[in-house]
């Protein structure tokens, strides 16, 4: 297996995405495309120059990256579809990351995007037993998880409420977002109860949207102050023992791993990037639920179990805290579109670390993280540095 | 429509054993000869993903257990799959031979389940089919 490490740099040379909303009236390839076009422009490239695209889509069907790819240009470059749940924004920028670092091609789009179902998501990865058997409802999954984690840390329903009431002040300065107007504890606390303890405004909102990157190798960056290097991008899929509700896993209660999935992807990247916990300034967390923001921040290292809720108490993860987290506003803000997600938060961190985030722009990004979990199960961690 | 359609029907087969003579129903599991590791459900192909061999056993599985974490679904889930009851209780079960598995929780009332407390296997029907049959699944429940 080759090392990252002994691999050339990869650079992001340019990011695009469409603003997260309802797209009632438009094909998920339509804005899909919007997001391609966006990327080339910010790095000042043509398709052209372009030597493969990896299209990362949940609920798009057969072939979407192509409809989306066929709207921008056909110049006979492989085009592949990358279906991960949640992660599949995070897996196709992986995907191109690989490509250039392995020397394969030295231009590669990556363009995640997504068309959202209405109403609470389905996932057909489920078998017929556990979808008649109400198994499949992610809210009550993240619940049950939730639970356990309440009962283990201590961690109360106003710690979770505190955390969109940050990621929504967030999302207020950011134009992108689907929701742009904060939210008070007593709104987060007073809102419909979907499955115990989680309440309607712990969970994210739907959004359709798409998001792209140009990725490339340092001698094609047309400008070389404003290439972001790709410092680490991880992939694990799944860990013996470690359960994930959302994927129909528990935990084994005999073998339990040494190490969980998310702390094995986070240690991953730390090593491949050179970079620790204490070196990174800025991370774009995994909000799909609130909590999972505040267990996320500890798999990722930030912090040890159970202290993720007093931090953010302590303003640590504010805007002009030690350590921002979500600074677009999170899913939380965003809402999930499923295959883009993964690469809105790359193109939150691209927009940070080249300082060109206006409002939300926080002091002294210098290396930042984004983190996506979910179905599969999946986590993936991108290291960014500037 | 005969009289047999009217028999219930089970959710999923080869999940459970029927009452036999005072034991009740019990579920079935897989277990591990080699690594202990156990599973449900029931594992067909006997391939222990844990050590990673064709070590594995169908054992009955202990009809009482604690309740990990429960939660009340009050949104029905997406798709069209399910036609139980919303709310319903939804909860993970942990049994003494060291396997966690999720179940609905049977209960009259959804506000008064304790976390942490003993629960029993019962089975139940969820729903009622287009031909009018009970369909019955595996449920645990509060112990008086």
């Amino acid at each position: 297996m080759k090392n990252p490490q002994e691999m050339r740099d990869v650079y992001i040379a340019g990011i695009g995405l469409t603003k997260w909303g309802f797209y009632e009236d438009q094909a998920c390839y339509d804005f899909g495309s919007e997001a391609i076009f966006a990327a080339l422009k910010d790095a000042e490239m043509s398709w052209r120059e372009v030597n493969a695209a990896f299209c990362g889509s949940v609920y798009q069907g057969t072939g979407s990256g192509h409809q989306a790819v066929k709207e921008v240009g056909l110049t006979g470059v492989p085009v592949v579809n990358v279906e991960n749940a949640c992660s599949s924004g995070g897996s196709a920028l992986r995907l191109a990351y690989l490509m250039v670092a392995s020397e394969v091609y030295d231009v590669v789009v990556a363009l995640g995007m997504e068309k959202m179902p209405r109403g609470p998501i389905p996932s057909t990865a489920f078998r017929p037993w556990e979808l008649a058997s109400g198994f499949n409802i992610q809210v009550g999954n993240y619940a049950l998880e939730t639970v356990e984690y309440m009962e283990k840390t201590g961690v109360t329903e106003e710690d979770l409420a505190r955390v969109t009431v940050k990621n929504r002040k967030n999302g207020a300065l950011n134009p992108n977002a689907r929701f742009q107007k904060p939210v008070t504890m007593e709104e987060v606390l007073g809102s419909r109860m979907v499955a115990e303890p989680l309440r309607l405004l712990h969970c994210c909102p739907l959004a359709d949207g798409s998001a792209a990157a140009v990725l490339c190798s340092r001698d094609k960056l047309r400008s070389k102050a404003r290439g972001v290097k790709v410092a680490a991008s991880v992939l694990v899929s799944g860990v013996y023992g470690d359960g994930m509700l959302p994927s129909g896993m528990v935990d084994s209660l005999l073998h339990k791993p040494e190490v969980g999935m998310a702390e094995l992807s986070a240690r991953q990247a730390y090593e491949i990037s050179g970079y620790g916990p204490e070196d990174i300034n800025i991370v774009q967390g995994y909000d799909t639920t609130v909590p999972s923001e505040l267990w996320g921040m500890e798999k990722l290292g930030f912090c040890r179990p159970g202290e993720a809720a007093g931090l953010l108490k302590d303003g640590k993860f504010d805007l002009d805290g030690d350590l921002p987290v979500n600074t677009d506003g999170g899913l939380m803000s965003r809402g999930h579109p499923l295959g883009a997600t993964g690469l809105g938060q790359i193109c939150e961190l691209v927009t940070q670390l080249r300082g060109e985030a206006g409002k939300r722009q926080v002091k002294k990004a210098r290396v930042g993280l984004s983190h996506a979990m979910g179905a599969g199960p999946n986590s993936s961690v991108t290291i960014l540095t500037y | 429509m005969s009289d047999d359609s009217k028999q219930p029907a089970c959710l999923v087969e080869g999940f459970w054993s029927q009452a036999v003579g005072e034991g009740g129903p019990r579920l079935l599991g897989s277990r591990c000869t080699s690594c202990g590791e156990v599973y449900f459900p029931p594992k067909p192909k006997g391939w222990c993903v844990h050590c990673q061999q064709y070590t594995l056993e169908t054992v009955p599985l202990s009809a009482a257990g604690k309740l990990a974490a429960v939660t009340v679904v009050r949104q029905a889930p997406a798709g069209g799959f399910y036609h139980g009851p919303v709310p319903y209780a939804y909860g993970m079960v942990d049994l003494p031979e060291g396997v966690r598995l999720i179940s609905q929780i049977a209960s009259g009332n959804l506000d008064d389940i304790e976390v942490g407390g003993p629960v029993e296997l019962v089975i139940r029907p969820l729903y009622t089919d287009q031909e009018g049959r009970e369909v019955t699944t595996f449920m645990f429940q509060s112990k008086a």
